[in-house]
């Protein structure tokens, strides 16, 4: 797997990717509360909103056909809960109620994908301590997503090897059991592989202080 | 299960990311002074392991529809209540700020109704059931199959109140919604239960020395008072979950609860009241609040027929006899 399956378009050069981490999360957040304060006979600011959001996404050259895919994710779960909150008013009012809603989240949807295609985690972590974020959790988050990448492939190889094993359909109790045993084995091999990581980190005179550097000073020549 | 941003109101975000802020303070200062700097790769790896974890779907009888793990009762149980909490922090951070999973105005709300109540709660539970049972495994199964599901419940509870506190609400009517939520919650708690105890049987047949390691898998510790409470304050939230349409049908869900909390003493008072709010044959009557109490009851006895299938598969597979990993190595 890629190390960056998960922010594929966070690296890229344009100009919302050049502001800083602290604009960028501003301006996210900005967006959000603006939306969330929008009253409800105001929903046409909504649309507003959203066709400001996907410029910015424009210029930040996220693929819509990415866009379409989070959004057919999303819009489902929120769908039916405005639904239902929409069939549950008797006599049938509260349609607006539940249009603004699905507003709401869809723009603070589209934001916050616009937030996580034009900021590398990286340089999230280095402002996050800046602000103050105990060191320890900055650790913990950078430690947590270098290993995100090798436990996915660990996964991945153990599906397939239980998928080249088992032919045909298994009945559903015997799913879950597989599956569970799946994770269950996933955990213990992560769980060792912290083990000896922590040996080895501490074998390296590891301090406590975990150091990341910004994407500018990555170009080794390894 | 994630609260996306613009479902809740600014100012319920702000309570409940201070109260996640503390809640999440609080265990850092607790995880680091039980625990030395070489906790550090375990809590992380334990963070992706969860966020890997969730990744495995398991197919439910309707075909398209499945679910997966949640992790908060898993991350407890492997790294104690403290540590396990700052763990599901750090998922549920990556969650949103790697993938817009869930939102970062409601990230506060969701750290609450699943991480803490998760990690608190169903850690507390998992502690006291253990305590409560001679056989480890029975007690670790029992323990993971009721700590897991009165956790997700407890969690679809406290969203409840979130959302009745938000303003935009006001003057809706949200039983409908408040029943068809804790239906859902039920029916996940219980995927919850399964995947939970399955993995935590497993870890226990081939590594017990990994659940040794904290206080609420390790046997030998006495039961505190502070995680007898905590299992009280879950149970108290799960029961509220049945109760939240019946809450939810004033107009303000929160002065409905002190309401019949001031009355409860007078119960006779208090069933007439509800007697003469919701008739129960009317058309538009609270048959949210009813089917709740029904879900409540047939989901809590599936849940007792559960533990006992789950002890007597699992404990079974135990006696049988697998050798431990390291002898097979």
């Amino acid at each position: 797997m890629n190390a960056d399956y998960l922010d594929r378009y966070s690296r890229g050069t344009t100009v919302c990717h050049r502001w800083t981490v602290n604009r960028k999360l501003g301006l996210t957040f900005g967006v959000i509360l603006t939306s969330l304060l929008i009253p409800v006979s105001l929903w046409p600011m909504q649309g507003v909103l959203l066709s400001l959001i996907f410029i910015a996404q424009t210029v930040a050259e996220i693929p819509l056909r990415y866009l379409l895919q989070r959004l057919a994710g999303f819009l489902p779960m929120v769908g039916i809960f405005a639904l239902t909150l929409w069939l549950g008013q008797p006599g049938g009012r509260g349609g607006d109620f539940a249009l603004n809603l699905l507003l709401r989240s869809t723009v603070s949807f589209m934001a916050a994908l616009w937030l996580v295609n034009v900021t590398p985690f990286s340089e999230l972590l280095i402002g996050l301590r800046r602000w103050g974020l105990p060191q320890y959790c900055v650790a913990l988050l950078a430690f947590m997503y270098r290993y995100i990448f090798v436990i996915f492939d660990e996964l991945e190889r153990m599906r397939t090897a239980r998928r080249a094993r088992s032919f045909g359909r298994i009945s559903l109790a015997r799913d879950w059991g597989s599956r569970g045993q799946l994770l269950g084995m996933l955990f213990i091999r992560a769980l060792s592989r912290a083990e000896r990581i922590q040996g080895a980190m501490s074998a390296r005179g590891w301090d406590g202080e975990v150091r990341t550097l910004p994407k500018t000073v990555t170009t080794t020549n390894s | 299960m994630h609260i996306p941003d613009g479902i809740l109101d600014p100012p319920v975000c702000l309570v409940t990311g201070g109260l996640a802020a503390a809640a999440f303070g609080y265990s850092l200062y607790r995880a680091r002074e039980n625990l030395s700097q070489r906790m550090l790769p375990l809590t992380g790896m334990t963070a992706s392991l969860i966020f890997a974890g969730q990744m495995v779907n398991f197919p439910l009888v309707v075909a398209p529809v499945s679910g997966h793990l949640l992790g908060g009762v898993l991350a407890a149980a492997l790294l104690g209540p403290w540590a396990g909490s700052v763990a599901m922090a750090m998922v549920l951070f990556v969650q949103v700020a790697l993938f817009a999973d869930g939102g970062w105005t409601s990230l506060g709300a969701n750290y609450l109704n699943m991480g803490i109540i998760g990690c608190w709660g169903g850690g507390a539970i998992l502690q006291l059931t253990r305590s409560w049972f001679k056989d480890p495994v029975r007690g670790l199964i029992v323990g993971a199959v009721w700590g897991s599901w009165l956790s997700v419940l407890a969690g679809a509870a406290l969203f409840c109140l979130e959302f009745a506190s938000s303003t935009t609400v006001r003057g809706y009517d949200l039983r409908h919604i408040f029943f068809l939520m804790i239906l859902f919650h039920a029916v996940i708690g219980v995927g919850e239960a399964i995947i939970t105890s399955l993995i935590l049987a497993f870890l226990y047949r081939l590594r017990p020395d990994l659940l040794a390691l904290n206080p609420v898998t390790s046997s030998t510790q006495p039961t505190r008072l502070g995680s007898f409470s905590g299992a009280m304050l879950l149970l108290a939230l799960a029961i509220a979950a049945f109760l939240s349409p019946f809450a939810s049908s004033h107009p303000d869900g929160l002065e409905a609860v002190a309401e019949s909390t001031k009355v409860a003493d007078l119960s006779r008072d208090t069933w007439a009241i509800w007697w003469e709010d919701y008739k129960l044959p009317r058309f538009e009557g609270n048959w949210e609040g009813t089917g709740t109490a029904i879900v409540g009851i047939i989901g809590t006895l599936a849940v007792l027929l559960l533990t006992t299938i789950l002890v007597r598969l699992l404990v079974r597979n135990q006696s049988a006899g697998v050798a431990p990993l390291r002898e097979q190595a």
